[in-house]
């Protein structure tokens, strides 16, 4: 820098070196004013030591290059100077205020030309733009890679990465269950035996735990498909289809007397039917008050005085064994425990006679036990059949009781006469649903409901309020 | 006294069972997980026997489960994968939430799945086990193929259980162990005899159903899951103990056969191949070509300690069934357009039959019946083939009675099921033993009167104004019956009448002196049930009578009305 400053400062003091700005030359009136200060420090050197020229012929330099893109005394005379060829004309049009108003419109805006790049000096290179940092070692480190690679060993980060995958095994995707190529193999032939300890592959998640006996047995004793009783044929003989008939319309009774009785129990009383009597009770209500109450005074009044009277026995009689009690006497003392003692001795007395007795009554007494026995074998039996009956029964498993589906059942006019007339009954869906439900195997459920969360609230738009 | 004070409901009872709630909870699931999980691994609730004791105090009505059960479920891997599709949907939604379309493609590839085979393998440890539990299977298989595919439940469900279905049907023809089918108003039940077990299921109709909606639908697609995939191994096992090859495939000249023109109406071809099965009118291929095994003889090995007479009665038994098997062989059915196919496919290629799809009636051959289809079925349930007679287009047809009702002695037999039976032994028994001249006078009649109304229907089958089923099935065949079996002389007979009756004689005189030596109580018992039995056959009498009553009287009419009619 210092050098190149030099340079130009040489220049500067050079006779021919031309001005751009030739305001600036005030030389010789700093000359004049000249102070003396110490020339051994350096801070003295810096304040007192006389650059104006040396600025201002830089400040000159720099704007020679801002402004013509170098030095004007380096610049060749065709580039400073032109020929003027062209007849100069005295512009008329500034007279025109229309015109030039409209030059003026066209003229960019002053903020754009402040913004605008006035210099003509290049701006400076990024240097980092072709730069590279550790630009060396990075040359050098994958000329390694290269060389390594052609070898054949992979670093160390891949290799890890490899080794992970192979770990994680080859991502198989399970198709799914239902896929209608699905493929099966032999799932019951032996498999090899493992000599390992049970307890070690349980825990290991190598076997499953086994699975306990007790879920093998079927909830119930029905079997898994009902067939439907010989009346259910499409072309049914006579009795059986009428044995099936009467099977449901005995259920059709039974569901008509329950509903019967609902409506009973529902139905409006008798009793509480208006009669004339009522009515006029109930047209009067309130008219004759004054009078009723007149009545109700009366006995009211004549009731306190007994009811006063009432209570005050019971006080009394609740007060007065209290008072009343009194000590026994000695001599009551030992009647008392006399007789006590005489009614055991009695007791005693006749439960040995009673047990003398009971050894001629020997022949009622085992044919008691025999009807005894004979009893309890048969309680014992019926229980059986009860419990033997409860396997097939469904049970209660949640909220709701089975209710069995309603029986399948052609009327007689129904009966097609041939199989292409026949018009199936029921569902089978349904059926099988059912006698899932009935096997005990998942509980009987109603469909939820739909819940509204919050209630609906009517609003009357101004739209429809208009239309109607 | 000592000792700590015994709180309530800390041991016992209590203890044993936990609510499903609890149960919800520990397991940290829905409860919709939760009842998917208790399906697959058939752990089910159960009903305490004192509820007060268990459910702490209270009354209310509340789903109990063992608490061992649920514990046990804590070690299912299962439960983890629910978890895992629980977060998966949450990601999804999210995804979907913030239109990230690259993150919900990346989440669908990496749907978490899961597989209910160790599930079926640990609920059923040996085959037979499976075998016993397939009945549930099948109806519900063959329930969820006949679904319309609209959405109430998943596609793939519906074509996969379509497939074991006719997986399952393609079996039972080609080991032809189709036993009792019973046609009812609900749909049609199958009976067969597999490996020893009987195994029954119920098909629909193939008609369009209407969808309950107090069933729940999600309930049954978790049984669904389970069951194909239980039904899938059953099958496989099955395929293999038949030699025959799994998936399925089609003879190699049953192939040849089928290439039809048609190929291109399926859209996939997967699914033209599985029609192809379904049709169950061509044999499978086997691993091992048979050639020379058809009709080995099965070699006998006569077991010590065993009489002739049981191993005589067997014998005869097998050949009964084998027999049986056989029923339609070297017969060949004509289907009408009418007829359900697909039942009646199966049920004629079960007992050996060929089938052939008839495009149109449109003339009717000498050499042919034509009959409807109840015949095959009834013959089926008999165990050999009826007279045709009964079952000619145009007459009133012999009810169709189930095969799954087993009367015990004293029962009320009904008329026709004696005359089966009658037919069984082999025995030609009237039709109806009274008026036997009227009848054969009314046979007559009978077949001018459908004469004429068959040429009735060809007309009107254009107008699809049939008001009678009719079926078409030639036998080309002439079954042996009438001639031979009216030769039939009695002659025979009388001498082992005589000594029946010595032998009846001797087993009564024995029974009375038996009945006199009963003590007190024991006469008193066999006296109860010697008046139940009577009662029995009383009222199975009263029965009788008053069908027969019912008989006369709808015979009277018919008449009146014929003679109407003239």
């Amino acid at each position: 820098m210092a050098a190149a400053r030099k340079n130009k400062r040489v220049a500067a003091s050079q006779p021919g070196f031309l001005k751009l700005n030739p305001a600036i030359d005030h030389s010789e009136s700093i000359i004049g004013r000249r102070k003396r200060v110490n020339k051994n420090k350096k801070k003295n050197w810096n304040k007192h030591s006389d650059i104006q020229d040396v600025e201002e012929f830089l400040d000159d330099v720099r704007l020679q290059e801002k402004a013509t893109g170098g030095l004007v005394s380096e610049k060749p005379d065709d580039s400073l100077f032109y020929v003027d060829t062209c007849v100069r004309e005295q512009p008329k049009n500034i007279q025109q205020g229309g015109v030039q108003k409209k030059g003026k419109r066209s003229r960019p805006l002053r903020i754009d030309l402040i913004l605008q790049h006035d210099s003509l000096i290049p701006p400076p290179k990024d240097v980092l733009a072709y730069q590279q940092p550790n630009a060396k070692k990075q040359r050098r480190i994958s000329k390694r890679a290269g060389e390594l690679a052609a070898k054949g060993v992979l670093p160390r980060r891949q290799k890890q990465l490899l080794r992970q995958k192979a770990a994680a095994g080859p991502k198989v995707q399970t198709p799914a269950n239902n896929h209608p190529e699905r493929p099966y193999y032999d799932l019951w032939t032996e498999s090899s035996k493992d000599t390992a300890d049970p307890w070690y592959l349980e825990q290991t998640m190598k076997k499953l735990v086994k699975r306990p006996d007790k879920l093998n047995e079927k909830p119930s004793a029905l079997p898994a498909v009902e067939v439907i009783a010989p009346g259910g044929s499409y072309n049914p003989e006579f009795f059986s289809h009428q044995a099936l008939l009467l099977q449901a319309h005995e259920v059709e009774v039974k569901r008509q007397k329950e509903e019967e009785r609902l409506e009973r129990q529902l139905a409006f009383k008798r009793e509480d039917t208006a009669t004339t009597e009522t009515r006029f009770q109930e047209q009067v209500e309130g008219l004759l008050e004054e009078e009723e109450e007149e009545e109700e005074e009366g006995p009211v009044k004549e009731g306190e005085v007994p009811m006063k009277e009432g209570e005050d026995p019971a006080q009394n009689s609740s007060a007065k064994p209290k008072a009343h009690r009194e000590k026994k006497t000695e001599r009551q003392r030992k009647r008392e425990k006399a007789e006590k003692e005489k009614e055991q001795r009695r007791r005693v007395l006749q439960s040995l006679t009673g047990r003398r007795q009971q050894l001629f009554q020997l022949r009622s007494i085992r044919a008691e036990l025999k009807t005894r026995e004979q009893r309890t074998k048969q309680r014992q039996a019926q229980r059986r059949a009860r419990q033997e009956a409860q396997k097939t029964m469904p049970r209660r498993l949640g909220k709701l009781k089975f209710q069995a589906p309603d029986l399948e059942v052609q009327l007689s006019d129904e009966i097609p006469g041939s199989l292409r007339s026949l018009r199936p009954e029921g569902s089978i869906l349904k059926d099988r649903f059912k006698s899932l439900q009935k096997r005990n195997l998942i509980e009987p459920r109603e469909r939820a409901k739909f819940k509204r969360r919050h209630k609906l609230k009517y609003v009357e738009k101004r739209a429809f309020k208009a239309i109607t | 006294m000592g000792g700590l004070q015994k709180k309530k409901y800390e041991r016992g009872a209590a203890t044993n069972y936990i609510t499903r709630n609890k149960a919800r909870k520990k397991l940290q699931l829905s409860l919709a997980d939760f009842r998917r999980l208790c399906i697959l691994k058939g752990v089910y609730p159960h009903e305490p026997r004192h509820k007060k004791k268990v459910n702490k105090g209270s009354t209310a009505p509340r789903t109990f489960y063992f608490i061992k059960d649920i514990r046990f479920l804590l070690h299912e891997p299962i439960v983890r994968k629910f978890r895992e599709y629980k977060v998966f949907v949450r990601k999804l939604r999210k995804a979907y939430g913030k239109a990230e379309w690259t993150g919900v493609q990346r989440l669908r590839e990496n749907k978490p799945g899961y597989k209910l085979d160790h599930i079926v393998k640990e609920r059923y440890p040996t085959f037979i086990d499976a075998l016993r539990d397939v009945d549930d299977a099948l109806s519900m298989c063959f329930l969820f193929s006949t679904f319309a595919r609209t959405g109430k439940c998943h596609v793939q469900t519906i074509q996969l259980c379509r497939r074991l279905s006719v997986e399952w049907m393609n079996y039972v023809v080609t080991s032809r162990s189709l036993k009792k089918v019973f046609l009812s108003i609900k749909g049609i039940y199958y009976q067969a005899e597999v490996l020893g077990q009987p195994i029954t299921w119920l098909i629909p109709y193939q008609f369009a159903h209407n969808h309950p909606t107090d069933v729940d639908y999600r309930v049954m697609a978790t049984f669904t899951e389970l069951y194909t995939t239980l039904l899938g191994f059953v099958n496989f096992r099955l395929y293999q103990s038949l030699n025959l090859v799994y998936p399925p495939k089609l003879d190699v000249k049953a192939e040849a056969d089928l290439k039809a023109d048609f190929e291109e109406d399926y859209a996939m071809d997967s699914e033209s191949y599985l029609e192809k099965l379904a049709a169950l009118s061509a044999s499978l291929a086997r691993v091992v070509s048979r050639a020379e095994d058809e009709d080995a003889e099965l070699d006998h090995f006569p077991t010590e300690g065993e009489d002739p007479e049981t191993l005589e009665a067997r014998e005869k038994q097998l050949r009964a069934q084998d027999a049986q098997k056989k029923l339609f062989e070297g017969l060949k059915f004509f289907l009408n357009r009418e007829a359900p196919r697909e039942p009646l496919a199966f049920v004629l290629r079960c007992f050996g039959a060929e089938v052939v799809d008839r495009p149109n009636a449109d003339q009717q051959y000498i050499n042919r019946y034509y009959i409807q289809p109840q015949w095959v079925f009834d013959c089926i349930n008999a165990k050999l083939l009826l007279p045709v007679v009964d079952y000619f287009p145009g007459v009133t047809l012999p009810p169709h009675l189930s095969p799954f009702v087993e009367e015990k002695d004293g029962d009320y037999v009904p008329p026709e099921k004696l005359r089966l039976m009658a037919l069984q032994r082999g025995e030609r028994p009237e039709r109806r033993a009274e008026d036997e001249d009227d009848e054969e006078e009314d046979e007559d009649d009978d077949e001018d009167d459908d004469d004429e109304e068959e040429g009735e229907e060809e007309e009107e089958m254009d107008d699809e104004e049939l008001t009678d089923e009719k079926n078409l099935k030639a036998m080309e065949k002439q079954r042996s019956q009438g001639k031979a079996l009216a030769v039939k002389v009695t002659a025979g007979k009388a001498k082992t009448e005589n000594k029946m009756r010595t032998e009846q004689e001797e087993k009564a005189e024995e029974k009375r002196l038996a009945i006199m030596m009963m003590k007190k109580r024991e006469k008193y018992l066999y006296d109860k049930i010697m008046f139940g039995k009577k009662r029995k056959v009383r009222e199975a009498n009263k029965l009788a009578a008053k069908r027969k009553a019912h008989e006369d009287a709808s015979k009277a009419d018919k008449k009146k009305k014929k003679a109407k009619k003239q």
